[in-house]
């Protein structure tokens, strides 16, 4: 990559930017086809429960009623992420395990009439004792969710490197506090949908929003005992993700199997409660940290105990047990670390990824070390510095770390926040806090870790780019574009993009795990550049010139320097063809990482081939009558590897800024009845931010140049959300002169947090 | 089927074009809009209004067509995104949201830039507090609202002939 790129690092508009403000692109619920059935479906009310019957007759009965099916059609086909967490029905046989789990299903020929129909299915349950939170759940005899997990415990992750009493016992200082936080949601404006048709030649195509279609495919094809490619997701604009459309649900079976069964098109549409209830929600987290530090605040030993909410099945769960401890190990330095994560089932939906997984981890983390810093009468600034992550680090499970500018992050961030003249010397109730974080750029995933791109030519020179990567709204395709754009030397229009189509493009791990440009990106860079070898090798001859001395720019091919005598693209793929020499270009990109690695029987070895490090600033005010927060400004500083369009990079972070910090620490949460049920599935309830609520944003792009990283990129935003999350923390409790341990930082919860530190100083 | 009530006659302009159809008199604009006439640029985000992907300006105000009925359309003027954009080419404002980064899953699009089209006909040189009061109906989860903001400032300028500050 020594020469000067003319596109990457470009704020290039995104392709996709057009055909969304026109309205035109379009989204699985706007999709429409002859003879299109809608899906239903009936769901459970009790939290806990045995199904006893299900009566379908009168609801098949009914006009316009095409096709109904219950748990008993399906021979209790199962899914789970691994092997050893296949715990989830897709359509449950004889028990129900959280209100608004999956019971039946319609197909009819309206929405109306299906709606109608579930009304008259008779289901007989038998209602079973519930468990609502984590410790009534882990309580012997506590009812059982599955029968081969004791005590509920879903999954336990151990992790214990370096002699962690030892540490404890040679620190100058060693705290230990609780932190928590209830589930959170993703609120992706998109409420999920799927359409699924049959066609003639026995294959079936499906669209849904999805952070991963060969993933979904994969899934699917087990599920319904079909060949893998037979099983064609196909490719639809998506309505954001954050990590809540990664999992494989309920819904995509269910209308698969309705459109085989009728042999015609069905389309299921869920309402935004069902979107919020029934595909995923964050995690319930009850963090225990204790930390022990030397004199000058550089921590010696840390253990950490994390009991977090899984709901009612699997899911990702060894990973999303995982991921908090993986991102703070990757964050700061540890001579010697334990952790415990727990994962418990309760009768509630079910937990997934989320873009701030662990608010009540990482918050927990940075908050614990700025009150030692405190105690220390130390700058947190100085601190965190001291812990930080360096290039060439290995982490504590040993992931060497390549590309890391964390140090950097912090220092422009505080710089541009006026770190030093504000921290403790801002006036009551007036406060500046600092998050870091860093993030993977995806997971050792076997034989679908890796990414493989195609491209090919007409002869008036334009190309088509094939790529599994699927992009979710963050801007993947425009990321594809760019990178074949830059190394072909062809305007972005005369690139048509062929993206995650299972049935067109190849295998690739998908848009979550943060991998789509270092693993999707690599490939296209790899096919493009195999493409413009080929290109080259053609017009060299023509040229009598030397292959390594050709430039690619402007549709053209030319020697260095001599623009004017250069060929079209065009031209040269004809020559080429006549010549049957055709140009493919193909391109792989498999990260390295240690594929014995396993979430729970080896967490050793290196996890991901980069990290993304990122820091961020919050200066807030509280007031202390109403315990509200008010975010005067935020400081957002990234290494992103190499920002290759830095107005989708701000975007990212923007947007991270938004959900992570001024949502995900502010406000967002999820609450329950006794049942439980989930109080507030909709916008109405749940406050997600709106453009009021945002504060100014300063962005700082930091660019490590990842040694192979495609130009230098590893992924951008995701260690923003939350490290602005950890920041505000940070704030909040600077402001108040105390710490809040439980998460977001609702009013009443900061009113508390001051009320214990007015008791506090009453009594001493 | 019970709910098979006599249905209505509605007649409305749409995006220029006149349309006349039968509806029930329990459809909402949102459903004739998306299912009737295929402009499923109106988005479906809560069927409640509550996040403005629904929005389209009924008689120059911008409505949600989630919870209007189609029958209160009668005789009236309806744009919507599909609407936008003339045989010159995209609006202004969509020619802002594009260059500024605006767009990102692009499901809140529609709505934010009718509200952004109703603000700017109403006032010509809103501040950023108005722009973000204004758009303060509309959910986006993507972008941080930072880049829309930037979006309708910068179409507000052009709209006044003058260049983006």
């Amino acid at each position: 990559m020594s020469k000067q790129e003319w596109l990457i690092g470009t704020r290039m508009p995104r392709v996709d930017s057009e055909p969304k403000v026109r309205g035109e692109v379009q989204f699985t619920a706007d999709i429409k086809l002859p003879r299109m059935l809608h899906a239903k479906v009936l769901r459970s009310p009790y939290p806990h429960a045995r199904i006893k019957s299900i009566d379908t007759t009168a609801a098949a009965a009914l006009p316009g009623v095409k096709a109904i099916m219950t748990g008993q059609d399906t021979a209790g086909v199962k899914w789970g992420v691994f092997r050893y967490t296949r715990d989830q029905q897709l359509l449950p046989v004889d028990r129900v395990r959280y209100v608004g789990e999956e019971v039946a299903a319609v197909a009819a020929v309206s929405p109306e009439i299906a709606a109608q129909a579930l009304e008259l299915i008779e289901v007989k349950y038998e209602p079973l004792p519930a468990v609502s939170d984590i410790w009534e759940s882990m309580a012997d005899g506590a009812p059982q969710l599955h029968d081969d997990h004791p005590n509920n415990i879903n999954v336990h992750v151990a992790i214990e490197v370096g002699d962690v009493e030892e540490g404890f016992a040679k620190a100058h200082l060693v705290r230990e506090d609780v932190f928590t936080a209830p589930e959170d949601s993703y609120f992706m404006t998109e409420p999920y949908a799927v359409v699924a048709n049959p066609r003639p030649d026995g294959s079936l195509e499906l669209w849904m929003p999805n952070a991963a279609p060969h993933q979904k495919a994969k899934a699917l094809s087990n599920a319904l005992v079909m060949p893998l490619n037979k099983v064609i997701v196909r490719k639809v604009a998506i309505g954001g993700a954050f990590g809540g459309r990664s999992d494989v649900f309920p819904a995509e079976f269910i209308t698969a199997f309705l459109a085989l069964k009728t042999r015609r098109p069905v389309k299921l549409v869920y309402t935004r409660e069902e979107n919020s209830v029934a595909t995923r929600q964050g995690h319930a987290l009850f963090t225990t940290i204790k930390t022990g530090v030397d004199a000058e605040g550089r921590v010696l030993a840390r253990d950490i105990t994390c009991y977090m909410d899984g709901g009612a099945y699997s899911s990702t769960g060894p990973i999303a047990t995982s991921v908090p401890f993986l991102c703070m190990e990757q964050t700061y330095r540890l001579p010697a670390v334990r952790y415990n994560g727990y994962r418990v089932y309760t009768n509630k939906p079910i937990g997934g990824m989320i873009r701030i997984h662990g608010r009540a981890f990482a918050g927990g983390v940075d908050l614990q070390l700025d009150m030692m810093a405190q105690e220390l009468g130390l700058d947190p600034l100085q601190v965190r510095l001291r812990n930080a992550r360096q290039p060439g680090d290995t982490t504590p499970t040993g992931s060497y770390v390549q590309s890391c500018a964390l140090s950097q992050c912090i220092q422009q961030a505080a710089e541009a926040a006026g770190w030093a003249d504000k921290y403790g010397k801002l006036p009551p109730y007036h406060g500046i806090g600092l998050g870091t974080n860093s993030v993977q750029t995806g997971f050792p995933l076997g034989i679908r870790g890796g990414s493989q791109a195609m491209i090919k030519f007409n002869e008036d020179g334009g190309a088509t780019v094939m790529s599994g990567v699927v992009d979710n709204g963050q801007g993947n395709d425009n990321m594809l574009v760019q990178i074949a754009a830059e190394v072909l030397g062809l305007d972005p229009g005369h690139i048509q993009l062929i993206s995650a189509d299972t049935e067109a493009t190849a295998n690739d791990p998908g848009a979550y795990s943060m991998i789509a440009t270092f693993a999707g990106g690599n490939a296209v860079l790899a096919a493009a550049e195999d493409a413009r070898r080929q290109i080259f090798e053609v017009a060299a001859e023509a040229l009598e010139a030397h292959v390594d001395d050709l430039v690619a720019q402007d549709s053209k091919v030319f020697v260095a320097g001599a623009p004017d005598k250069g060929l079209p693209v065009g031209k040269v793929i004809r020559m080429a063809l006549i010549q049957g020499r055709p140009v493919i270009g193909t391109g792989s990109f498999t990260p390295k990482v240690d594929h014995r690695r396993e979430w729970l029987s080896n967490p050793a070895g290196q996890l991901s081939e980069t990290f993304s490090f990122g820091a961020s600033v919050a200066e807030v005010r509280v007031d202390p009558e109403t315990g509200m927060v008010e975010l005067l400004g935020l400081w957002l500083a990234q290494d992103c590897g190499r920002a290759l369009n830095p107005m989708v990079v701000e975007g990212q972070f923007e947007g991270g800024a938004a959900m992570g910090g001024v949502g995900g620490m502010l406000r967002e949460e999820h609450r329950w009845s006794d049942t439980p049920r989930c109080l507030n599935p909709t916008f109405l309830e749940y406050k997600v931010p709106l453009a009021c609520d945002m504060p100014p944003i300063e962005n700082i792009i930091v660019e490590s140049m990842d040694p192979t990283g495609p130009f230098g990129a590893k992924e951008a935003g995701m260690s923003i959300a939350m490290s602005a999350a950890q920041a505000i923390i940070g704030a909040v409790s600077n402001a108040i002169g105390a710490p809040v341990y439980d998460y977001p930082l609702t009013p009443d919860r900061v009113l508390r947090a001051i009320r214990a530190k007015q008791d506090g100083e009453k009594q001493s | 089927m019970s709910l098979a009530i006599k249905s209505q006659g509605l007649r409305m302009t749409v995006n220029g074009e006149p349309v006349e159809l039968l509806v029930q008199p329990h459809e909402t604009l949102l459903q004739v809009l998306r299912e009737r006439l295929d402009l499923t640029g109106v988005k479906e985000g809560c069927g409640e209004g509550a996040c403005g992907a629904c929005t389209v300006l009924v008689d120059g105000l911008a409505r949600r067509a989630c919870l209007t009925l189609a029958l209160e359309a009668d005789g009236c003027s309806v744009l919507t995104v599909e609407g936008l954009a003339d045989d010159q080419g995209l609006s202004i404002e969509q020619q802002a949201f594009i260059e500024a980064g605006a767009v990102q899953c692009g499901f809140c699009t529609p709505g934010m830039l009718l509200a952004s089209h109703h603000l700017l006909e109403q006032n010509p040189r809103p501040d950023e507090a108005e722009i973000r009061r204004h758009l303060s109906g509309h959910i986006c989860r993507c972008t941080g609202y930072a880049k829309i903001v930037e979006a309708v400032s910068n179409a507000a300028a052009r709209k006044r002939g003058e260049e983006p500050s």
